[in-house]
């Protein structure tokens, strides 16, 4: 017994020891170097992104905040449910608490007491809820498998072809370095009730995509179509490098195995493609959680309908209109640590996911 | 299933515009695979002994010959049509699938046909008059059933729920073995598949192989580069040599009546010993000593090359060859004698019994004949006697 207690003892001692050592010798002499060269870098950091992080979260909290002036009135979470219920503009200027009012249909506006006890009427404009959110969700289930089906099949066929596959190459890869907002011009062009599309499906100039009279099923239809074409390329450029660096003998031993093209791509390809597939899909959710810039190149404003309704809203375009106006910045900071939340989680659950699936 | 090539030939073309000539990685290959025999292809690296069995395979296209399988031709035959187990030098197994699924895989592919029967048992009739047959899919339980036998044959049933890279190379190998094996192929081809595996497993392994291809009875071609492994579990061995066969035959034939030099220094370790040398009055002399008198035919008078196999040596007082040993080497059961003679064209080596007493310096010895051998220096350097 005492004999076990000696040696742990030793092992304990000895891990103390080691690490003594290390700081004594290495750590401690050249750690100040170490700061010094990282600092550019860090000093940086810190000034454009870890001060702006932190200090969106503390703006979410904050009451009635000004940038401006910096001010505010203490803490509250009223701009989280501003964001998630009643995110319009109040006649006071003023937020009231959910559960203090009473709402009338008519007017659409609800009635009730603010946390000072003043009376006031709120606008029931659920932006977020009703256009901002959805959307975005749509887009993201929507456009994330669709473009990865679609660039795995591209990049299946590039990767097949001899003849002219660097030009090929090339020409899938244009719209990555293409800008977004030209991109959505020509888009518009394409889409316009007088555009070609109409005019190759014989669909007549009443037939409105993203002109002011569409519906809001061809504006989302017409966005999705845009922001696949857009995302496709980088992911073509993924996997078929990625696919350069499978062993052709394993598509020989499929092959040899009488595995159909179909039973070959589904039970070699994807498989070997897996961490390929986990890191686009995983930077494409948190990209199209992100969309904004299609929807500005694609309308020019979030809604097909004159202003009227945001029925194209997007979560990071309702974040940018925000914190146009200097009293609902804090508004858009409790935006931004909602979709943080949403990446976070579903970042989360597609790890989960991907252990079974992925193969190293 | 016999297997026969017919002037098989693979060339890869070459670039004329900047000089560089087609390759001729198999050159008019004709081999017979008698059925279910096993037959090693061997040779040097580069000789086309690869190329050759990826014909067979179907994985590459023949530039010119034919392929038959029994009585069909399958030249032009897609691999997955032919009825080939493969076995990659690498083993090439799906390394994000279980041991089970990698050796299930090929039967999930697999289409069999059933005869259709009527509620009493009776064949079903088609349109034309023949019997009526059913493609089917392998349910479940048949591909479970089979795998597992499968596996029993060649013992890897602990590791069916394992991943390859949870295996030794010799497990990868037996498992590669049984994806090959597990749709009861007509051909099976190896090649190389003892390359990863360190000396005790491989000759552990190749015992395996051999059990197990005279357990199932299958056709087998082997590649391999290393002669031992070839001889000692082939049926007939074909040595290759810049995409021709050189010569072919049951190992220890080959091994006794080289038909040319190439072959006689490819077989063998340690290899032949060759010397310079004449064959004058019938007698075959390397420098001015007789190493061996031609008793079976008249042979005009010549140089040629002189080749004898490092046992082929007897230490004889009143030899008439002698040479100069530097070092001794005890191996166990023999010795061997490094040694240096004027004539020779390379290190000369010799092995005799251990028990033989030899002393560096000046050893004299007779000659086995038929341990010695004598090559033309024209052409392919065939064997004189």
């Amino acid at each position: 017994m005492a004999n076990v207690l000696g040696k742990v003892k030793d092992f304990f001692g000895g891990l103390f020891k080691r690490k003594e050592r290390v700081s004594a010798d290495a750590g401690e002499r050249n750690n100040w170097k170490a700061w010094l060269y990282l600092a550019p870098v860090i000093i940086l950091l810190a000034i454009f992104t870890f001060y702006p992080l932190i200090n969106t979260v503390v703006i979410a909290f904050l009451k009635n905040y000004n940038y401006t002036t910096g001010l505010s009135d203490g803490f509250t979470f009223d701009n989280f449910l501003n964001v998630l219920t009643l995110a319009g503009r109040t006649t006071t200027q003023e937020t009231i608490y959910r559960w203090n009012t009473t709402y009338d249909a008519v007017t659409k506006t609800y009635t009730g007491i603010d946390s000072d006890g003043i009376a006031c009427t709120v606008y029931f404009q659920t932006d977020v809820i009703k256009y901002a959110l959805p959307n975005t969700m749509l887009i993201t289930f929507i456009t994330v498998p669709a473009s990865i089906v679609i660039a795995l099949l591209i990049s299946v066929c590039l990767h097949s072809i001899k003849a002219f596959q660097k030009i090929f190459q090339t020409i899938f890869f244009v719209p990555y370095v293409t800008n977004a907002i030209a991109v959505g011009m020509v888009f518009a062009v394409l889409f316009d009730s007088k555009g070609i599309l109409n005019y190759i499906f014989n669909l007549g100039d009443s037939f409105f995509w993203i002109d002011r009279a569409a519906p809001w099923s061809h504006g989302m239809i017409a966005l999705c179509i845009y922001i696949v074409w857009h995302s496709l390329p980088y992911k073509i450029l993924i996997f078929l490098s990625a696919l350069q660096n499978i062993d052709k003998q394993y598509y020989d031993a499929a092959k040899i195995d009488c595995a159909g093209k179909f039973k070959t791509f589904m039970n070699v390809t994807v498989p070997m493609l897996s961490p390929q597939i986990l890191y686009i899909m995983i930077t494409s959710f948190i990209g199209s959680f992100k969309e904004y810039t299609s929807v500005v190149g694609l309308f020019g404003s979030p809604s097909t309908d004159g202003g009227s309704t945001k029925n194209m809203y997007t979560i990071v375009y309702y974040i940018y209109d925000c914190i146009k106006q200097p009293d609902t910045v804090a508004r858009g900071a409790a935006a931004a640590l909602l979709l943080f939340i949403i990446i976070m989680i579903f970042t989360a659950i597609q790890f989960q996911v991907s252990k079974k699936r992925v193969h190293y | 299933m016999e297997i026969r090539l017919k002037n098989l030939t693979k060339c890869f073309p070459g670039n004329p515009k900047k000089g560089i000539p087609d390759t001729y990685a198999v050159n008019a290959l004709d081999i017979t695979v008698p059925d279910g025999k096993l037959v090693g292809l061997l040779g040097p690296s580069g000789c086309g002994k690869s190329t050759t069995l990826y014909m067979i395979a179907g994985l590459l296209e023949p530039s010119e010959g034919e392929i038959w399988f029994g009585d069909e031709d399958v030249t032009d035959l897609e691999p997955e049509k032919r009825g080939i187990g493969l076995v990659f030098q690498n083993y090439a197994l799906y390394p994000h699938m279980t041991v089970y699924k990698n050796v299930a895989f090929p039967l999930t592919n697999l289409r069999i046909e059933e005869k259709m029967l009527d509620e009493n048992g009776n064949q079903l009739l088609d349109e034309d008059g023949k019997p009526a047959v059913k493609r089917r899919k392998l349910t479940k339980d048949e591909i479970d059933k089979i795998v597992r036998e499968t596996a029993r044959v060649v013992q890897i049933e602990q590791f069916l729920e394992r991943k390859p890279n949870q295996l030794s190379g010799g497990q990868q190998q037996r498992v590669a073995i049984a994806r090959a094996l597990v749709k009861k192929p007509k051909v099976l081809l190896l090649d190389e598949p003892l390359s990863n595996l360190d000396a005790r497993l491989r000759l552990q392994t190749r015992e395996e192989i051999r059990r197990i291809q005279q357990s199932t009875g299958i056709t087998t071609v082997f590649v391999t580069h290393d002669q031992e492994e070839a001889m000692s579990i082939s049926d007939e061995i074909v040595v290759m040599k810049l995409g021709v066969e050189q010569q072919r035959g049951v190992p220890q034939e080959v091994y006794n009546n080289p038909c040319n030099k190439f072959v006689a220094n490819f077989l063998g370790t340690p290899p032949i010993n060759l010397f310079k040398g004449k064959i004058k009055g019938n007698k075959v002399y390397v420098g001015d000593q007789v190493v061996r008198d031609i008793t079976e035919k008249d042979v005009p008078d010549q140089d040629c090359t002189v080749g004898i196999r490092p046992e082929g040596i007897i230490v004889d007082p009143n030899g008439t060859f002698d040479f100069e040993c530097g070092r001794i080497l005890t191996m166990g059961r023999d010795i061997m004698l490094m040694s240096k003679h004027p004539e020779a064209l390379s290190d000369t080596k010799f092995l005799i019994d251990a028990f033989v007493q030899v002393e560096v310096g000046n050893v004299k010895c007779t000659v086995k004949p038929h341990k010695c051998f004598a090559f033309s220096l024209e052409g392919d350097e065939l064997r004189i006697i």
